[in-house]
């Protein structure tokens, strides 16, 4: 019993200590988001820094994988005890959240920045659900850049980047009869998935791609020109090693790094290992985000959502988070380390990388600018697309079955 | 000699449960019910107290995924019970024949068991890998036409993450075998000896099922391994390639964190949890039945025995 | 048990050096990986970039474990897993002498006392043991949240006593079950009531039972990851949830040596509870083992 009443004594005292500490941190916000490698920490460096320097106090919690770090906010929400900010993607993830009412909106920094002129169609809509600003978006990637290895490209006698898709496969043909592996692979479900809508919106073009996630076209679906794009799709499949199922993306990177392989298809974010193995962009790995001058510009991000919480103290945190977030000189900071690009086009891009300041530049053509799938349909529907994409990557179910297990998702999802 | 106060004894007995009735009720009854009220739900990522029927067991039975992860987890459950149990109970005949060593031998088959599976996974899955691992280091060796790319064909991928599994649960199937020969009288093996009877003999028609109570210990812990066996999964295949190494808990979870489908994942618990009661309730009866036998028996040789304290 | 440790029989010259052919070739197999986790953790990336699994490091760094244990980023923070080690002793330490004294205390009453329908909870209970956790946690959460223990240490002291009470209670019933019902009677003769036949009777022969459930709890609580992320609150998070941040990552580069080098290094404290405990474990298990 003695034992029992010496540790409430302890948490009492603990207790009375953080709750007299908490006054004296002025705008302390608890931030729960999912960068923990070397680069992402560097990157959120750069957030707290700002934060810190604009006045505020940033308690970190960071929980690797995406998944993980979701449910964990979602949990704690339900629990009672929810961070001041949580990090999602531009996305329907937290549309559930808002539904029943357990997040604060910040229309009153959306107002003041000018949010609706500054940011891009695609992360507004995201953002902005039922007329409010629930979400303050942080950083702009692309999934669907195409990475390549300079040295294996000489050694296979490619002289220049492909400009259409024909020229891609001759290529692969070329890396391949040069003893190269062709095209770098992690065989995990997510990656399949991504290579497939990167195939879509660059091989099948917008207009397709927009059909299949917005408008649920189940005639397009039943199209031979889909039936065309799922078979150039799984051509690609002759030019991965055997090792390719269950591989790491990072794994799939490495190879380009050495050499062994020719070209990845992966998001902006593979800067990171690059940089890690000490390669720059345009000396020892060049980077295209598709093929030709018009080729579309997937835009995928991450955002902060801010939970309920009527604390004024709380929600005073919770809004200089927001225009900590999206000021220009932090935004330029955090893109440089991240890898991403900013969510404004109006800073200056100059401290960025080949690849970024590329990504900036194709950014300012609005007709260029395509949404990430997750930004049109639900994880539910994701999550179904993605099953039947690594099936038909995986097995030698043909085109028609695909296609008909496509359009029996979209009917349901 | 008959128990003073019957009802005081009970009632003490039963104040001191009281945290195991209120686990019971509290977390496991308790939880229980409200996944299946979930599971008749159309909650997405929070729970919501609507009720749709049986539409989401329908959107379950309906769903390749989740049949592909119960052949799966039978398949699994079969290889991996009867590998461990075999390779443990021989490990521990082995060992148990005064071998030198016998501590670090111990140690070497039960250090997997301390470590988690998300770094040993991705070890197993480089190993495993053909262009990285074994068969590649094989076929450097000479043996050109060395195959062991199990892990990335969509028939074989199933045994390649038994052998991942075994390797981390054998090691105390080991030991529980391994004690319970301990437990076996030296005058069985003289008697053995004397009558001449080979080694063999001894172990198969003899010491095998004495062992049965260590077989059963080691079968109840290794089939809570195959009904949750999830992390092996992630951190070798993610499931991959394509459906093939999908399994219940990984199908469970992916919907209540990443598809946000709470309904779904509810249903499917519900039936894994129906399953499981449907194979074990003929193993429960059939102990409780032996048991209250069990316990006639001793109560008759009790009764026919001499009190303690009086010599026979 | 015998105490003497005379040989069974005596075994033919070859079959002596198959029986040790056969184990050294097991253990070689078994260590396979572990060789290759060191040996990983022991190369620098470039070298492990071009892919050569079973290779001997070219030139042994250890700057993986250094960056594991003090420097490896997992978040904002770059402090390695060293930050969460307090945490998980004070995690696992209560949490551990709990749930084995409860587990004692059930698998005694349960025993020995028998009180009428305790069986029915006890058949429940081990089913338990086969629900994954995550179809658990949301109304535990909000349990938790209403007695206000949820984020903090009792809270996750509570929780992993709860869920490791199927598997203690199994193995202190099946111990005590092989212990003879006739030392129980007479210690009920000579006045005993049910405290203190547990506390002066039975505990103190349960030495080795309880080192097997120290064992099996330590390993299981100090690599638990899911129930200290949920529950411990940002106060109390565990060594695991710091290892999964420096293993794990959706999008951001991976550092394999340092992640081998967290794994061993997390993993060294329920070995060193094993190889502590060894004969004792052995010795334990025989008796829970008998009623299986």
């Amino acid at each position: 019993m003695t034992m029992n009443a010496s540790r409430l004594g302890l948490a009492l005292a603990i207790g009375l200590a953080l709750g007299g500490s908490a006054h004296a941190q002025a705008n302390r916000a608890e931030v729960l988001h999912w960068w923990t490698s070397g680069g992402e920490s560097a990157a959120v460096k750069e957030l707290a820094n700002a934060y810190n320097q604009a006045g505020g106090t940033w308690v970190d919690s960071a929980i690797a994988g995406g998944e993980q770090a979701r449910s964990a906010a979602v949990n704690r929400m339900v629990g009672g005890t929810p961070p001041t900010a949580a990090q999602f993607n531009t996305s329907k993830q937290f549309l559930d959240l808002i539904d029943q009412g357990m997040l604060n909106n910040v229309d009153v920094v959306a107002a003041r920045n000018n949010w609706d002129k500054i940011l891009p169609a695609p992360i507004l809509n995201s953002i902005r659900i039922k007329g409010h600003f629930y979400a303050v978006p942080v950083d702009i990637h692309m999934p669907a850049w195409f990475w390549y290895s300079k040295p294996a490209f000489a050694k296979a006698g490619i002289t220049a980047e492909p400009k259409t898709p024909d020229e891609f496969f001759a290529d692969l043909d070329k890396l391949k009869a040069a003893g190269i592996v062709p095209l770098a692979f992690g065989g995990q479900p997510w990656q399949e998935k991504i290579t497939f809508y990167a195939w879509l919106a660059h091989v099948g073009g917008p207009d397709m791609y927009m059909k299949l996630y917005r408008d649920k076209d189940a005639a397009m679906v039943a199209s031979p020109q889909f039936k065309a794009l799922l078979t150039s799709f799984k051509r690609l499949h002759n030019y991965v090693d055997p090792g390719s199922p269950n591989r790491n993306w990072n794994d799939a990177t490495a190879m380009v790094i050495s050499g062994k392989a020719g070209v990845q298809i992966m998001g902006d974010w593979a800067k990171g290992e690059f940089a890690t193995a000490h390669q720059t962009a345009g000396k020892e790995f060049g980077c295209f985000p598709g093929f030709g001058p018009k080729s579309p510009y997937l835009v995928a991000g991450d955002v902060f959502v801010f939970p309920k919480i009527t604390d004024p103290a709380q929600v005073k945190a919770q809004q200089l988070l927001a225009t900590v977030f999206t000021s220009p000189a932090t935004q330029v900071a955090f893109s440089n380390k991240k890898g991403s690009i900013p969510i404004r086009t109006d800073v200056d891009v100059k401290a960025l990388d080949l690849c970024a300041q590329q990504g900036v530049a194709i950014m300012k053509d609005v007709s260029r600018q395509l949404p990430s799938p997750e930004m049109l349909i639900s994880p539910d529907l994701e999550g179904s697309l993605q099953d039947i994409i690594t099936k038909f990557w995986n097995t030698s179910e043909s085109a028609d079955d695909a296609a008909k297990a496509i359009a029996a998702a979209l009917k349901n999802g | 000699m008959s128990p003073r106060k019957p009802v005081f004894r009970h009632l003490v007995a039963w104040l001191a449960l009281a945290p195991m009735v209120a686990t019971v009720l509290w977390v496991y009854v308790g939880s229980v019910l409200w996944s299946m009220r979930i599971s008749v739900s159309s909650s997405r990522t929070l729970p919501i107290g609507d009720y749709v029927g049986l539409r989401q067991y329908a959107r379950l039975f309906d769903s390749e995924r989740w049949t592909l992860s119960l052949q799966n987890m039978a398949l699994f459950g079969v290889l991996f019970i009867v590998a461990c149990l075999a390779i443990g109970f021989l490990l521990a005949v082995f060992i148990d024949q005064r071998v030198r060593g016998e501590g670090v031998l111990r140690t070497i088959f039960l250090y997997p068991y301390a470590m988690s599976f998300v770094a040993t996974g991705l070890v197993w899955q480089w190993m495993l890998n053909p262009e990285l691992g074994l068969q590649s280091t094989v076929r450097g060796w000479g043996f050109a036409n060395f195959t062991f790319d199990w892990i990335v064909r969509q028939d074989a991928v199933m045994v390649a993450i038994v052998i991942a599994a075994v390797w981390q649960a054998c090691g105390l199937v080991m030991a529980l075998m391994l004690a319970g020969l301990r437990g076996i009288d030296e005058s069985l093996w003289m008697a053995a000896r004397i009558d001449g009877i080979p080694a063999w003999r001894v172990y198969a028609s003899i010491v095998l099922p004495m062992l049965g109570p260590s077989f059963g210990t080691a079968f109840v812990l290794l089939s809570v391994s195959v009904v949750k066996v999830f992390d092996v999964v992630v951190a070798m295949t993610q499931g991959g390639p394509g459906l093939a190494s999908e399994v219940p808990a990984k199908f469970i979870i992916d919907n209540l964190l990443v598809r946000a489908n709470i309904g779904l994942a509810s249903a499917a618990s519900t039936v894994l949890l129906l399953t499981v009661l449907a194979l074990l309730a003929p193993w429960f009866y059939a102990r409780a039945h032996a048991s209250r036998r069990a316990e006639r028996v001793a109560r008759a040789l009790r009764a026919s025995e001499p009190p303690p304290g009086v010599t026979a | 048990m015998s105490a003497t440790m005379a040989p069974r029989r005596r075994m033919p010259r070859p079959a002596r050096i198959g029986l040790y052919v056969f184990l050294f070739t097991a253990a070689l197999a078994f260590l396979l990986p572990l060789y290759v986790m060191v040996a990983t953790s022991l190369k620098p990336m470039e070298e492990i970039r071009l892919g050569n699994l079973f290779s001997l490091p070219v030139k042994i760094t250890l700057a993986p474990w250094a960056q594991a244990w003090m420097s490896a980023c997992t978040g904002l923070e770059c402090g390695g897993i060293r930050a969460g080690f307090m945490n998980s002793v004070a995690i696992v330490v209560p949490s551990t002498l709990l749930s084995i004294l409860l587990g004692a205390l059930n698998g005694y009453a349960l025993s020995f006392w028998r009180p009428r329908g305790a069986q029915a909870f006890f058949v429940i209970l081990v089913t338990g043991a086969f629900i994954p956790y995550q179809v658990m946690l949301f109304p535990l959460i909000r349990a938790l949240a209403a007695m206000g223990l949820f984020g903090t240490l009792p809270g996750i002291v509570l929780i992993h006593t709860l869920f490791g009470m199927p598997v203690m209670t199994l193995l202190f019933r099946n111990y005590y079950a092989g212990v003879p019902h006739e030392l129980f009677m007479a210690a009920r003769i000579d006045g005993g009531g049910f405290w203190r036949i547990f506390v002066q009777l039975m505990l103190p022969m349960s030495l080795p039972i309880v080192v097997v459930a120290v064992i099996m709890q330590v390993t299981a609580i100090w690599n638990d990851f899911l129930l200290g992320l949920v529950f411990a609150g940002h106060d109390w998070l565990p060594m695991t949830v710091q290892l999964n941040n420096i293993i794990n990552t959706t999008t951001g580069e991976r550092l394999y040596n340092v992640n081998m080098a967290a794994t061993l290094l997390t993993s060294l404290v329920p070995l060193t509870v094993y190889l502590a405990s060894g004969r004792w474990f052995v010795r334990g298990i025989a008796a829970g083992a008998v009623k299986g």
